[in-house]
């Protein structure tokens, strides 16, 4: 089946960072391109392998789970095995280079001449520090694509504007959408909703330029600003700003589509929820039937959306007092069956055990390794019926490559190889400093 | 030259998620034929309209999702319909769906049925996948959210959890189709394969790295399961209000705390106790902390707090919302707005390209279609007689 692979022969040199960057480079590996990792064993990059180099299992029960929710003892290489991280590697290959030095310089511009793709989101200038200008990159390939995901722009007043998903989320409008109607965005937690977006866009991006270069063999820059790409998840908000001047703040559960009522009402049990829309007066009709029409909701004042609205405060309350005492999971398929749109509000554990998702193929197997222990994998969200679009092989380790990279790809000889790894470039694990550092 | 240039896309799609997609498609040049029903795509009667005033060619969302698309009108419930989009199949590289399965087999734009007219790719975008237990079930926004198993950690842990504002969840998923249908169209381009590719808007969902697929993996690793938290923590961090807004800080031990202090500059906080960790843990030393952080924030704008954080490279941002987002001078002179000009709108701002290329941009080519704009131009290039489409239209077929 791997033949029918789009990005087969497409060879990525990796510099992407924390989220963004690493999922949109993912995108293209699931898709066939070898997507080669480079990692500095003296440079511990933050938020991109785990939260922390050094986290033992202490530290990691008081922090939550997504970023730290290792395997109960997280070992000597947390690395390995960051829950945050490490799905982001799969299907990518990993290679260590001290590319501050000039050997190690060349050793990635070697990698660049035979690479179709750089892809990176550092802080801004860091990879011009490093010497690899979008210039000094096209002298080694003059056909590439380069793909920059910058926080805030490469250009503009912002340019020195440091910030990771939350701080994006709050500068596209997103932050201030989400939150309680009745209390102020300081009860936020932090949803980094624009990562998932970026790396979403960034692949979009580079299959575009792929195509324009496959017809015309000409590379280009790409600059993908993740602002102003995640700008795109609200554009209801952005645009009733624009063409009518208005400010869209939270409205908490509600819909901003006219569906009412659309909200997460209590069921049986703790900490157990239900999210119900009526999409249409047909659904809302259909609710209150199952609902075995009660006063409160089969009066001519709430058979239309704007009755509905009026009295969306006693609504809700009327509908989370009936919900309260019913079976989460039962009233999720009563309702579907009965025509309502509604759904249970899944905990992860909760998902990782959902019956669809198990019967649909979303996960994978893979076996344990020394840094983590055999359990079930996300596969790519989407099917294709003959590319071979999946989890193939397992997130890359630090180094994993080290051989790969540098005896078959480059051709270095057994000497060199001693050389390098006696200096520091090929490791398997980082440097004493870097985890000083990080 | 645009980047897809060439390509022609038979679109289906309506509402949110599809016409998301085949925007990004169509924004990039590729040539989308929107397949539309005869009483429009749902999409037109979204809010928010220009001036608070209903109509077909008003709406917001409606425009923003279909610039640069044309508009074929043809009822897929009539028998003839078969015949009118065979054709239109012969001359696309690529269809999108996104109708539940059943519906897609009564429209006749299954896989099975289109593929016959045509061995092209099909991206088929549906709320729960082709099979499975909850194939015909129904979505919302909210409820793919809250099904996507990030929601449950989101809010606060005395209350309700909470969704994500707009209609994020559904555009994520049209997003993730798009990179689906690049993926198709290259393996078409490059192997001449055409295939079904099924994209599940609640898969899709599970799949987000921001903070489910990566709880769902903790949870598989370590046993435990995200919670909504209790509050921030930490000495510093989370959403500050400001003297007009609010701002997000990340001040975690380190040197995002230096920075942060850098940026307030008051000596007391420059104590090295500040960077003992067990500081950060004790309540004491955080009311110690907002003592002088929250008048010092309170006493500057949220432009003036950004230009603070920038010179020291802190990591803190205003919060905006879309009033700031069209209002900021520097998107504005960077593009991130462009404008549309309609007939019936005149000229609107318009969401503007969210990358840039250096060689094939992003650009808008035309507002988005009104209803049936192209029915006859596209059915003539299909090789309808103007015969053949007066009978059609007088049968109800196209319109």
């Amino acid at each position: 089946m791997n033949e029918y692979l789009p990005l087969k022969g497409v060879r990525i040199c990796d510099f992407t960072a924390v989220w963004a960057g690493q999922t949109a480079t993912m995108y293209l590996a699931d898709m066939g391109a070898e997507c080669i990792k480079v990692e500095n064993p003296f440079i511990w990059n933050p938020m991109t392998r785990a939260a922390s180099p050094r986290i033992n299992a202490m530290v990691a029960a008081i922090l939550p789970p997504w970023i730290a929710g290792h395997p109960p003892e997280p070992g000597p290489r947390p690395w390995n095995n960051s829950p945050a991280f490490i799905q982001v590697l799969r299907n990518k290959k990993s290679f260590t280079v001290d590319s501050r030095r000039p050997e190690g310089l060349e050793i990635v511009k070697q990698i660049i001449r035979s690479s179709d793709i750089i892809a990176e989101n550092l802080a801004l200038g860091t990879l011009e520090k490093l010497g690899l200008s979008d210039e000094a990159i096209r002298a080694e390939r003059p056909d590439i694509i380069i793909l920059h995901m910058p926080a805030f722009g490469r250009t503009g007043s912002y340019v020195e504007g440091r910030g990771y998903g939350a701080h994006i989320d709050s500068v596209a409008g997103s932050t201030i959408l989400r939150g309680y109607r009745d209390s102020s965005p300081s009860d936020n937690a932090g949803i980094f909703a624009g990562d998932y977006w970026g790396g979403m866009h960034g692949a979009f991006a580079l299959m575009a330029a792929l195509r324009h270069r496959r017809r015309t063999g000409e590379g280009q820059v790409i600059e993908m600003a993740q602002v102003e790409s995640s700008a795109h998840m609200f554009p209801q908000a952005a645009l009733d700003a624009a063409w009518n001047g208005r400010a869209h703040h939270s409205v908490g559960n509600r819909s901003i589509e006219g569906f009412v009522p659309n909200g997460v009402f209590p069921t049986a049990g703790t900490d157990r929820w239900i999210a119900i829309s009526c999409r249409s007066d047909q659904e809302w009709r259909a609710l209150v039937e199952f609902l075995g029409n009660p006063a409160w909701a089969a009066s001519a004042a709430m058979a239309t959306v704007a009755g509905r609205a009026e009295n969306e405060d006693a609504l809700e309350e009327h509908l989370a007092q009936w919900t309260a005492t019913r079976e989460r999971d039962e009233l999720f398929h009563a309702l579907q069956a009965a025509g309502v749109t509604a759904g249970p509000v899944l905990h992860a554990g909760e998902a990782a055990e959902d019956p669809h998702l198990a019967a649909t193929g979303a996960w994978k197997r893979l076996p344990a390794t020394e840094d983590y222990p055999e359990v079930d994998w996300l596969r790519p969200a989407y099917r294709f019926t003959k590319s071979d679009i999946d989890l193939r092989t397992p997130p890359c380790l630090f180094g994993e490559h080290n051989d790969y990279v540098y005896r078959e790809l480059l051709g270095f000889d057994e000497d060199a190889v001693e050389r390098l790894r006696a200096e520091g470039h090929i490791a398997s694990t980082f440097a004493p400093e870097a985890l000083e550092n990080g | 030259m645009d980047a897809l240039e060439g390509l022609t896309v038979l679109d289906f799609t309506s509402h949110l998620a599809g016409p998301y997609c085949t925007r990004l498609l169509a924004d990039m040049g590729a040539r989308v034929i929107k397949v539309e029903r005869p009483d429009g795509d749902p999409a037109r009667t979204v809010q928010p309209f220009l001036g608070d005033q209903p109509g077909p060619d008003r709406g917001a969302t409606w425009h923003y999702l279909n610039t640069n698309k044309e508009s074929v009108v043809v009822d897929l419930t009539k028998p003839d319909a078969g015949g009118v989009v065979r054709r239109l199949m012969a001359r696309a590289q690529l269809a999108v769906t996104s109708s539940a399965p059943l519906v897609e087999r009564e429209l006749g734009i299954d896989y099975a049925r289109l593929s016959s007219y045509a061995d092209i790719p099909v991206v088929s975008i549906t709320n729960f996948g082709h099979d499975g237990p909850y194939r015909d079930y129904r979505l919302s926004d909210t409820v793919l959210y809250a099904m996507g198993a990030e929601m449950y950690s989101h809010g606060l842990a005395d209350r309700e959890p909470l969704k994500l504002g707009g209609t994020a969840a559904i555009l994520q998923g049209g997003a993730m189709a798009a990179v689906a249908a690049m993926g198709a169209i290259t393996a078409y381009e490059v192997h001449g394969v055409g295939q079904l590719i099924d994209v599940p808007l609640f898969t899709v969902q599970i799949s987000n790295i921001d903070r489910r697929s990566s709880s769902i993996l903790a949870y598989r690793f370590s046993g435990r399961v995200q919670q909504r938290p209790q509050g921030a923590g930490g000495l510093a961090g989370g959403v500050y209000p400001v003297a007009d807004g609010f701002v997000e800080v990340t001040a975690t031990a380190g040197n995002y705390w230096r920075r942060f202090v850098d940026m307030i500059d008051d000596d007391a906080l420059r104590d090295p106790r500040w960077e003992n960790p067990m500081m950060a843990m004790d309540p004491a030393a955080k009311e110690e902390a907002d003592g002088i952080v929250y008048p010092w924030m309170l006493s500057r704008t949220r432009a003036e707090v950004w230009d603070e954080a920038r010179k020291v490279r802190a990591m803190v941002a205003p919060i905006y919302d879309g009033t700031d987002l069209f209002g900021d001078e520097n998107f504005r002179a960077r593009g991130l707005w462009a404008e549309i000009e309609h007939p019936e709108i005149g000229k609107q701002p318009m969401l503007g390209r969210p990358y840039i290329f250096e060689k094939t941009p992003w650009r808008i080519r035309s507002a988005a279609p009104s209803l049936g704009q192209h029915t006859d131009a596209v059915l003539g290039e299909a090789g309808f007689s103007t015969a053949e489409i007066g009978r059609l239209r007088a049968e109800g077929v196209v319109a």
